[in-house]
């Protein structure tokens, strides 16, 4: 025991499985695929691998497909978690109300999309909002209003509203369980003092949820990034390349042209951004926790 | 006066209560809508126009006893399945140590926070060509792997947030008693946090059993997992959107029942024992 305890501790030995398989699924394929990314290294020729050292990351550069990509990617990222946090919010608040009954089967059915696989929820609204298929065009067309959803201007807002009926669940959850564990006292000291609704809300409960508002942001944030299976089931990055998102171009470099070396370099470049962001995240929780 | 402010309160909480009922409206629609089109006759399906008629098990018959689907579908559970017996087995003892000795600090958190965050784009290229490379791909075993990449980091999080609450004494107790350390892990604080291993369990299965980014591009023909399989619905021609809402309602009515019982755990396994509430 107190050998074992000198030179491989108990809590130690405890991870050993977990680094192992993390090494193997994990660690190893990213170094292969920093790797990858120095080589000129495609999948039609691959007895001809070549070192070219940072060529892949500098012609990034000058590729307006990576750059509109990436704009794309933020503008999606943005109006997604916004709209996602306000909705949030509002219905948190709306589940919150001592008077609602049902509240149970409320929050239940609201969360449920948040579950479900983003390519059935690509093609359900695929289906839903299609011009001549769909049902809510029909509807809409029945009080005289045409909305062309995948057309090139709207495309790219189609995919952010598909996006806030999936995910605005996750917000709600995480805000719920963050007003229903707010200290009552601030709030009954408010009303004593007769603050009205609005202020309230200013006033104590937005700056009480700051923790919880900070973390379901950058979460929901970086999780957003990844979006992929709305665009493969419904635009395919179309019309034109309105709603090219990073991953989905990063698929397409990868495995329609076969440029590995080139989407490795490309996966690097959002690597380098993510982790940027964690690292923010990371010392949020951290300055709430010393606090 | 009483009266009216009573009245005025009445009123503003049904208004509140119609902007719940308009979500609830919204959120259920698209459902309703997929389970109406699965039960359409062929020709009524390109049909928006058309709510009410007579229900055909057409398209459910044939989506089930005529097609692949069920080979998906039993392909995705025993990935899932893999994924998240792994992935307990390697993560719960970790999660113990992080959670109990704090074993390698606040880098430990957050790597693994990192690696849950992780874009899959990174990933896919190397894990590609490893597959390719060992001559894995379009096997379960490539599809598992590159599942145990994000719900091992997820379950490690998961479960740290429930042993932060189990209570040191319980495993000094047991230690008093003659049990060693890990039998102390294993056989006191383990059960002590079964809701927990339970809610992580079927959440990982739920991200291994959604997931279509890997699996498109891994797996192909007989291993193909259920989303890649929705997927293929892509044509758009009438007589495939019956099978695409069948085929879309069994890939997410499994997953909806398990979410109702998996809700009142969420929150404290996303937080990861970083959030308290």
């Amino acid at each position: 025991m107190i050998t074992q305890r000198s030179f491989f501790p108990f809590s130690k030995r405890m991870i050993v499985p977990l680094a192992l398989t993390l090494l193997v699924v994990l660690i190893y394929p990213l170094v292969f695929s920093f790797w990858v990314s120095l080589h000129e290294y495609s999948l039609t020729a691959l007895e001809d691998v070549r070192f070219i050292g940072l060529q892949n990351y500098i012609g990034l550069r000058h590729n307006p497909s990576f750059w509109n990509a990436l704009r794309n990617t933020v503008v999606f990222v943005f109006g997604a978690v916004f709209l996602e946090t306000v909705l949030g919010f509002g219905l948190a608040l709306l589940l919150h109300r001592p008077t609602l009954r049902f509240r149970n089967f409320f929050r239940s059915i609201l969360l449920t999309p948040m579950f479900i696989t983003p390519i059935a929820v690509g093609l359900m609204f695929r289906f839903l909002l299609n011009q001549q298929l769909g049902v809510l065009p029909y509807l809409l067309d029945q009080i005289g209003i045409q909305v062309d959803w995948f057309g090139p201007q709207l495309a790219l807002f189609s995919i952010i509203l598909i996006d806030v009926w999936q995910w605005t669940p996750f917000m709600l959850l995480l805000f719920l369980a963050g007003l229903e564990s707010l200290p009552a006292s601030p709030f009954e000291a408010a009303r004593v003092d007769g603050a009205s609704w609005f202020f309230t809300l200013r006033k104590v409960t937005l700056p009480l949820m700051k923790p919880v508002i900070l973390v379901a942001l950058i979460i929901r944030g970086l999780d957003a990034f990844k979006v992929f299976e709305y665009i493969y089931a419904i635009t395919r990055g179309g019309p034109g390349d309105s709603t090219e998102t990073i991953l989905y171009y990063i698929y397409k470099v990868a495995f329609r042209f076969f440029r590995m070396g080139e989407a490795a370099a490309m996966a690097y470049v959002l690597i380098a951004l993510t982790l940027f962001l964690v690292f923010i995240l990371y010392r949020i929780m951290s300055a709430d926790e010393g606090a | 006066m009483n009266r009216s402010r009573h009245f005025r309160e009445t009123l503003v909480n049904g208004g509140l209560n119609l902007i719940l009922v308009i979500a609830l409206i919204i959120v259920l629609f698209p459902y309703f809508w997929i389970f109406l089109t699965s039960l359409k006759p062929v020709d009524l399906v390109a049909r928006p126009e058309v709510w009410i008629f007579s229900p055909s098990l057409f398209n459910w018959r044939d989506v089930l006893l005529n097609s692949d689907v069920p080979r998906y579908l039993l392909n995705s559970v025993i990935v899932a399945l893999s994924t998240v017996g792994v992935a307990l087995v390697v993560a719960a003892p970790a999660a113990y140590s992080f959670s109990r000795f704090n074993t390698g600090g606040g880098a430990t958190r957050f790597s693994i926070l990192a690696a849950e965050m992780l874009p899959p784009a990174v990933l896919i290229v190397p894990l590609f060509l490893l597959m390719f490379r060992l001559a894995l791909l379009n096997t379960h075993l490539a599809i598992i792997a590159a599942h145990l990449t994000f719900v091992t980091p997820v379950i490690t999080w998961f479960l740290i947030g429930f042993f932060d609450e189990v209570p040191k004494d319980l495993e000094e107790q047991a230690m008093v008693d003659g049990y060693t350390r890990f039998q102390a892990f294993y056989k006191v604080v383990l059960p002590s946090v079964r809701p927990g291993l339970a809610a992580a369990a079927i959440f990982g299965f739920v991200l291994s059993w959604n997931d279509m980014f890997y699996a498109l591009i891994l797996s192909g023909g007989d291993s193909k997992t259920l989303p890649v399989a929705i997927a293929g619905y892509w044509t758009f021609r009438g007589i495939e959107m019956g099978k695409m809402a069948v085929a879309i309602l069994v890939a997410i009515v499994p997953v909806l029942l398990a979410s109702f019982f998996i809700q009142k755990y969420l929150v404290k396994g996303l937080g990861g024992g970083a959030v308290k509430y």
